[in-house]
């Protein structure tokens, strides 16, 4: 065994030895540096993104206050958050569509426990397990019965609106232990709050820890590993003993619990809880955006979690920046759909040129 | 099942001995209308190199499959190193000391290299969660050294290797488990006669320490002969021919198959033939 397979360059081995890595020539280190960075994944959406905001923070002085970084929050934050957890999915090479129907029940049965007097926290703590537990019915239909993930996840959308229209009579409510400074709730009613959405920041951290953590478990764990070898190949994963149900369904689990607390973190933050299907599905459809946007193909086998918050940023800068500009709203689904073809086209075109190149 | 049996069939019986690592009796595996294996027996010694043929749809790699945990047999039972032997999983049969190398080699295109080969075999910084990918990284090249392969990079997806270079990983990766049986499902398709060879020489060096007992589909028979101590033919879904290689020969193994392939002829006239007979009173 003195000769090498295949490798091109037969038995002369590096003079390191063999059981070194060979490294790139550091006087390509710049230039390397910027193809590997503008051909990684998240690459082009960030260019892309930082242009956007130069354009609207140069023609539009109110855009880089402080006030509208505020108001640009709230356009950012909840779809980053949905939009990690489609991007799991999307990387099995399945999708979840139920969670705008999850968005909306998730508030309500929040509501109807706090109002059945258990205590706040546990209200939403058991919310978010129903959530998970809606996911496992998802990956169920999926992965055990055999439906197809966008027949099922259509089923469960269209049930959890349902059931919310039912349960709550189509009549919005006042999320509880929403008052940030209520005369009659004391200081722990408002740290809820705080924590839950209300507080200034609190869904921007919400969405920097979720991502943060995602991306670890995306890149740095077992999870995440056999995430991507379900989606890439899922039989050959299967063969190498890669547990391919459990893998989906619990991406399931975390994509609707994800939605869970998107849904009680809007209605904490705006107070009020709205039995509104067409504005969740609208939420559903701007969270896959963001997802796509972001570099995360539909086909599976690969995508990225940071990309999921860059591509919401770019959908929040975009109606933000739109409207401090005075553009008739009539244009943003215009200009959103636009971004989204361009950025399908980009990420086909990267996809090429990374295929070609020695960037992993 | 005698009365499944096709006349001028012939099954041959396990001769089972003590120091089989691996035995497997009457096992039985369809897909719905459509039998695989209908009474499988087989067995493999310490150290030994089997070599299973049969025609393309003969229930070699359904076997394969069935011992290495993948899928469960309808009928039969297996033991391991005398003991009862029923593979929950791929993971569970991996840790029972039998691994594999499939025909479709289950690679992962996304993944890179070593990721590929740790697959399910996981380095973590214990107890964290996290992988160790230095430690994956360096095993995975001690590995390829070992058996003489020589990647530059290891930390570059499979998607941009060569066909001979991805079977060859895959080889390493079974090789390189630690197993103590290894079922190889036809190790040489993708590779051209050099790295075929290379292939070849490492099996015949890890027969020579005799540690690993392997069972592995071929089709080449030439390499079977060279490689393997004992063949064992499966046609109709039973093992009809059981013999050392010593014994047998490139000549012996092809009339068997010619000959089923003549009673599958005779077979399919037959079938027209009634056909025929029964088509004029369809037509009137």
């Amino acid at each position: 065994m003195s000769s090498t397979i295949g490798s091109g360059t037969p038995a002369a081995a590096p003079a390191g030895g063999p059981a070194q890595e060979r490294e790139t020539p550091r006087s390509a280190a710049p230039w390397s540096l910027i193809k590997r960075f503008l051909i990684a994944r998240e690459g082009s959406i960030i260019v892309v993104t930082v242009l956007l905001t130069l354009y609207f923070a140069l023609t539009l002085p109110a855009f880089v206050s402080t006030s509208n970084l505020h108001a640009l929050l709230p356009y950012f934050a909840p779809f980053a958050i949905l939009a990690t957890g489609e991007v799991l999915l999307m990387i099995n090479g399945e999708i979840d569509l139920s969670v705008g129907g999850v968005y909306l029940f998730a508030p309500y049965l929040y509501y109807e426990l706090a109002t059945a007097h258990i205590a706040l926290l546990p209200a939403v703590l058991i919310s978010f397990a129903a959530c998970a537990l809606i996911g496992l019915v998802n990956g169920f239909f999926t992965m055990v019965v055999g439906i197809n993930s966008f027949i099922t996840t259509l089923g469960t959308l269209f049930t959890l609106e349902g059931l919310t229209l039912i349960i709550s009579h189509a009549l919005q409510v006042t999320a509880p232990g929403s008052q940030l400074s209520g005369a009659a709730s004391g200081t722990q009613v408002s740290t809820f709050a705080s924590v839950f959405g209300a507080g200034t920041y609190s869904e921007l951290i919400w969405a920097l820890v979720i991502v943060a953590i995602m991306q670890i478990v995306l890149t740095r764990t077992r999870w995440g590993l056999h995430t991507i070898a379900v989606g890439s190949n899922r039989l050959g994963a299967a063969e190498a003993g890669v547990r391919v149900r459990l893998v989906v369904i619990r991406n399931f689990m975390v994509c609707s619990t994800l939605a869970g607390i998107v849904g009680i973190l809007e209605s904490v933050r705006t107070s009020s809880i709205t039995p509104d299907p067409s504005g969740a599905n609208l939420i559903l459809l701007d969270a896959i955006a963001a997802a796509v946007i972001g570099g995360t193909l539909l086909a599976g086998g690969s995508g990225t979690v940071i990309g999921a918050l860059v591509g919401a940023l770019f959908l929040g800068v975009l109606q933000d920046g739109l409207a401090i500009k005075g553009v008739n709203a009539n244009y943003l689904y215009f200009y959103l759909g636009a971004a989204i073809l361009l950025a399908m086209v980009i990420n086909v075109y990267v996809g090429r040129v990374r295929r070609g190149s020695g960037v992993g | 099942m005698a009365d499944q049996l096709v006349p001028g069939e012939v099954i041959v019986a396990p001769t089972s001995a003590a120091d089989d690592v691996l035995r497997v009796e009457h096992i039985a595996k369809s897909f719905g209308p459509v039998t695989a294996l209908r009474d499988v027996s087989l067995h493999l010694k310490q150290g030994e190199v089997l070599g299973l043929l049969g025609d393309n749809g003969a229930g070699k790699s359904t076997l394969i499959k069935i011992i290495c945990g993948f899928q469960k047999q309808d009928a039969g039972n297996m033991w391991l190193k005398g003991k009862p032997y029923q593979p929950k999983s791929v993971d569970n049969a991996r840790s029972l000391g039998v691994d594999v190398v499939y025909q479709d080699l289950a690679l992962i295109d996304e993944l890179t290299v070593y990721q590929n080969m740790f697959l399910c075999r996981e380095a973590r910084h214990l107890p964290l969660p996290f992988l160790d990918s230095r430690k994956m990284k360096r095993e995975a090249r001690k590995a390829l050294n070992d058996i003489g392969i020589n990647l530059p990079r290891l930390d570059v997806p499979v998607t941009r290797l060569s066909g001979g270079q991805r079977q060859s990983i895959a080889v390493a990766r079974g090789v390189y488990s630690d197993a103590d049986i290894l079922l190889l499902d036809e190790p040489l398709a993708a590779m051209g006669a050099k790295e075929g060879a290379q292939i070849l020489e490492l099996i015949a060096r890890l027969k020579q320490e005799g540690e690993l007992s392997m069972i592995m589909i071929l089709h080449n028979y030439v390499h079977v002969l060279e490689s393997c101590d004992r063949v064992n033919m499966i046609v109709d879904g039973v093992i009809a021919l059981d013999k050392p290689t010593a014994d047998t020969s490139v000549d012996e193994l092809t009339e068997i198959v010619v000959d089923e392939y003549r009673r599958a002829r005779l077979a399919a006239q037959a079938d027209e033939a009634a056909r025929a007979v029964a088509a004029p009173s369809v037509g009137d």
